[in-house]
């Protein structure tokens, strides 16, 4: 036995006595072929979505013109000035105007798909099939057969749109409605789960001063921070979706120092005779109630009538509606494990050892309890999908300017021969719905130790 | 159990006033006039941008029959510089106005003059009518112009609050009263408003916005009249089942569900009897040969229906089978023949003359609940058969089928009760996307259509409703789980 191979020996023995969940749940999940698959595309359609911008658009990658290189796809500013070396003249070129399929270029690269998804190509609108014939205006204006190159690969909608494009462009709506939508319910079904688990509905204790204190200060922090300056939020609104932002952001932090001001005044009040007796906070009841409120509401109904009383139609103002009103299975299964971890030896060691309940709660119960929620927010990102493209197929609440998959189908409807914009859509939505809806199976699988096999 | 019952009826209360406080706020902060739009759909015939006399009565008589010259709720917190009477400035745009102007000047005694000085300019503008007499005919049509200019900017003026805004407005308005001299009779009107003005300006006491306070307004306000009526004069309250007037056709909204529901409730039970009667075969054949190919075959199938999106689905089948160029072999929309029934037609001939409408739309009804349940009942049965008492019951002796439908069967029929508990509200809600894309005449075409134009009493109605069948079919599944399952039991 050779010294290296021995040492190999002794750095692996402790490795296989060890036992980790994570390793254990991830080799589990690679058994599962379908689940292992659907994470490989998906992580494909992700790097799809970031690169999107390159793939379809009819910018080129490069391009040199009467000796100047230039990068339009990639460039921050829209135009480039170019002296023509003979007769000294120079030309302004207009990065999104130019006609670069039709100029005099020494060497040109285009992107993948050289069309831009909301941009129209007069010769080919109205429904030109993947499969027929497409025209092309060349430079001497003749029209002639599209090259194969500048083909239209999925064909066009109505208004000579590239439906390729728009595909691709959609990958990058749907992926980022999942992951926004998602991220914002999880924050709140995994807090408020945690919260109601861990603290039922009497362990958080406070007292009465402090606890009434709190409750004026929270309608004292409203007042200030979000009536007196609704119409500042509401002409940020108006403005842009920017300047909303630091309106909202700004009332957010006048709403927490105000918060945080009456909760120091809390703690001197509880000090005051009467005011200083014990009450329990019934964490449990409330967010129990929240929940039941929340799942007996029509929910599509729900999101259709908020994002049409907003003001201005955006497909950020969906991904916030999803995302607070999606978040009560994560809740309800994360109060579910906490009530179980909340029991165990282990936190009652921890709380025995004068551990604050802010770092029992996220470093020692979350991550024992976090399994059933992932399952739960997989199954999310395949619904999000679903809301919103059933939204904008409806054509509710997204603006026309968005090219979804929801949009493109319904593009579709209009003409039924067009039977490429109903196919390619449809399928883009079902393929992602379907490997969410198989990763969340897989994973439910992979980290439910009762489910082996 | 009957303790139990009572109880989760209590628990309803408090969630029921929630979702009906949802739907009110969210009806209240809808964008637009309803009355603006009721009355201007009503006579379109009017001049743009002014309004006359008969006009403003229409106004004031369609806001008083939706209650808008209420109060919103019982109590509202606003501050020390507001009146509490600021909500019976009918129109929304002039209140934000002013709400604007105090939020920036804080004095309601000012602005109130301010607001009552542009009141008397615009009712003595709408009150004048040249005297044919005096005014020459060639010159008619300049002073009618001219007094319709001066309606449209002194209405332009009293819903804006800008500073610039207001003093342009105020500009224009003066050089337009000085440059004709039949406009002259207006002049002290509008220069009141202008000192009214400046006089906001001069005292401001802006501080008075930072000292919150709390105005109650009893009983007399929107969301009580909107539950409980106003006595039966136009509104007996969402209790009695009123639910307000449509904006649009101006019909009791509940006129509206009761013609519309029967679609959506035929849909809603055929789609649970169709799934049940599939798919409870389905699920207990597969879990009862767990791994054949039956097994696996209907699991793939299965997960995709289940993943389809319905309105995908939809289109494929209108595009596939009501399509002239492929087959067509059903009518795209609708439920019945355009023309109608044939006057003599049975109940056997009606059914016979729509069946072709209503099969592409019972598909689609059908399918996801369908995979779902199958998928259900599925995992359900093969955590039963794996139990103790069926090794025994097979250990008896006992054949394969006898096993599997006596002893199995009822003891997986659990979490199939849960589906039993959304057929109400989806009878009501309808579907949305199905039912707008096959055109359907029920609540979920209905509720779209209400979306679309701002019909916001139509859209609270179905939410309210909704919402409140969804917690009765919580109640019946809890009850249906103690009825199916001795061990629940409700104490």
């Amino acid at each position: 036995m050779t010294q290296k191979a021995e040492k190999n020996i002794i750095e692996n023995v402790p490795e296989r006595n060890h036992f980790s969940f994570k390793r254990y749940a991830w080799a589990q999940f690679k058994k599962n072929k379908a689940a292992f698959y659907s994470f490989r595309i998906l992580i494909f359609l992700v790097i799809l979505a970031v690169i999107a911008p390159f793939i379809a658009t009819d910018l080129p990658l490069y391009c040199k013109y009467k000796g100047v290189s230039m990068f339009p796809a990639f460039s921050f500013s829209n135009n480039c000035e170019v002296t023509n070396p003979e007769s000294g003249e120079k030309e302004n070129i207009q990065y999104d105007i130019a006609e670069w399929k039709k100029m005099d270029v020494e060497n040109i690269i285009f992107a993948p798909v050289p069309y831009t998804p909301n941009k129209t190509d007069y010769d080919n609108a109205n429904y030109v099939s993947p499969g027929g014939k497409q025209i092309f205006t060349d430079k001497d204006g003749n029209q002639v057969d599209m090259p194969s190159r500048f083909r239209h690969r999925l064909g066009t909608n109505k208004g000579g749109e590239d439906v390729l494009s728009g595909l691709i462009n959609g990958t990058r709506v749907s992926l980022t409605i999942g992951i926004l939508s998602m991220s914002i319910a999880s924050a709140l079904g995994l807090l408020l789960g945690a919260m109601a688990g861990y603290f039922g509905d009497r362990k958080l204790q406070t007292t009465r001063g402090a606890f009434w204190t709190f409750i004026v200060g929270t309608i004292f922090a409203w007042y200030y921070a979000f009536y007196l300056r609704s119409y500042s939020i509401a002409d940020g609104f108006a403005e842009s979706s920017f300047s909303m932002l630091g309106q909202l952001l700004l009332s957010l932090f006048i709403f927490s120092t105000i918060l945080y001001l009456f909760y120091l005044i809390g703690k001197v009040v509880g000090k005051l005779p009467f005011l200083n007796s014990n009450v329990y906070i019934p964490v449990d009841s409330i967010i129990s109630r929240c929940i039941e409120i929340l799942i007996s509401m029509p929910l599509l109904i729900l999101i259709i009538s908020v994002a049409a009383i907003a003001k201005e139609k955006s497909i950020i103002n969906i991904m916030v509606i999803i995302g607070l009103t999606g978040w009560t299975p994560i809740a309800r299964l994360t109060r579910a494990e906490f009530l179980r971890v909340s029991n165990l030896e282990y936190i009652h060691a921890a709380k025995s050892m004068g551990f604050k309940e802010f770092r029992i709660i996220f470093k020692h119960a979350l991550p024992n309890a976090i399994a059933p929620a992932l399952v739960a927010i997989a199954f999310g990102v395949a619904s999000a999908i679903l809301i919103e493209s059933s939204l904008s197929f409806l054509g509710v609440g997204v603006p026309p300017s968005t090219v979804t998959w929801g949009s493109l189908l319904n593009s579709g409807r209009e003409q039924y021969s067009a039977w490429w914009l109903v196919i390619f859509p449809g399928l883009a939505i079902f393929l992602t719905v379907t490997i969410y809806n198989l990763l969340g199976e897989g994973l439910r699988d992979a980290l439910d130790p009762r489910l082996k096999r | 159990m009957l303790r139990y019952i009572v109880k989760r009826i209590l628990i309803f209360i408090p969630t029921l006033i929630i979702i009906t406080l949802l739907g009110f706020i969210i009806s209240i902060n809808a964008p637009g006039d309803p009355v603006e739009r009721m009355v201007s759909s009503a006579q379109s015939g009017g001049e743009l941008g002014t309004q006359n006399l008969s006009q403003l009565q229409d106004k004031l008589f369609w806001r008083k029959k939706l209650g808008l010259d209420l109060p919103v709720f019982y109590f509202s917190i606003t501050s020390l510089s507001r009146p509490d009477t600021l909500f019976k400035i009918y129109d929304k745009s002039e209140r934000e106005a002013l709400d604007r102007l105090i939020s920036k000047h804080g004095n309601w005694r000012e602005i109130q003059h301010y607001y009552h000085a542009q009141n008397r300019l615009y009712n003595f503008l709408l009150a004048f009518s040249p005297d044919t007499n005096l005014v020459k005919a060639a010159e008619f049509n300049t002073v009618k112009e001219n007094i319709n200019l001066l309606k449209y900017e002194t209405l332009a003026l009293k819903s804006s609050y800008d500073e610039i805004v207001i003093d342009a407005k105020l500009k224009k308005i003066k050089t337009l009263l000085s440059q004709y001299p039949f406009l002259q009779k207006f002049k002290s009107e509008f220069n009141e408003s202008e000192k009214a003005y400046n006089e906001i300006k001069a005292s401001s006491t802006s501080w008075k916005n930072y000292i919150p306070r709390i105005a109650f307004y009893k009983t007399h306000n929107q969301y009580h009249r909107w539950l409980f009526g106003d006595g039966g004069h136009f509104s007996r309250g969402l209790l009695h089942l009123d639910f307000g007037t449509s904006y649009i056709t101006k019909q009791p909204i509940s006129d509206v569900i009761f013609t519309k529901i029967g679609w959506s409730l035929f849909f809603a039970m055929l789609s649970v009897l169709l799934a049940y009667l599939v798919s409870i075969p389905v699920g207990v054949k597969a879990a009862a040969n767990r791994g054949s190919r039956f097994d696996r075959f209907s699991s793939i199938i299965l997960f995709m229906l289940y993943s389809m999106p319905a309105f995908w689905l939809a289109t494929l089948l209108l595009m596939t089978f009501a399509n002239p160029d492929v087959l067509q072999w059903f009518p795209a929309s609708g439920v019945k023949p355009a023309t109608g029934y044939p006057e003599d037609a049975g109940i056997f001939e009606k059914i016979r003359l729509s069946l072709p409408y209503l099969i592409l739309p019972a598909i689609c009804y059908t399918y996801s609940s369908f995979a779902f349940l199958s998928r259900t009942m599925r995992v359900s049965m093969i955590e039963t058969v794996g139990q103790d008492y069926i090794r025994t019951a097979r250990a008896k002796g006992l054949p394969e089928n006898k096993v599997i439908w006596k002893h199995a069967f009822r003891n997986s029929l659990l979490p199939i009760i849960t589906v039993f508990a959304n057929i109400f509200p989806a009878a009501i809600g309808g579907s949305v996307i199905i039912e707008s894309i096959f055109t359907i005449p029920g609540m979920g075409y209905e509720t779209f259509l209400a979306i679309q134009s701002n019909n916001y009493p139509m859209i609270i109605a179905v939410f309210t409703i909704t919402g409140f069948l969804t917690l009765v079919g919580y109640l019946v599944s809890d009850i249906l789980y103690a009825l199916v399952d001795p061990r629940i039991s409700y104490k």
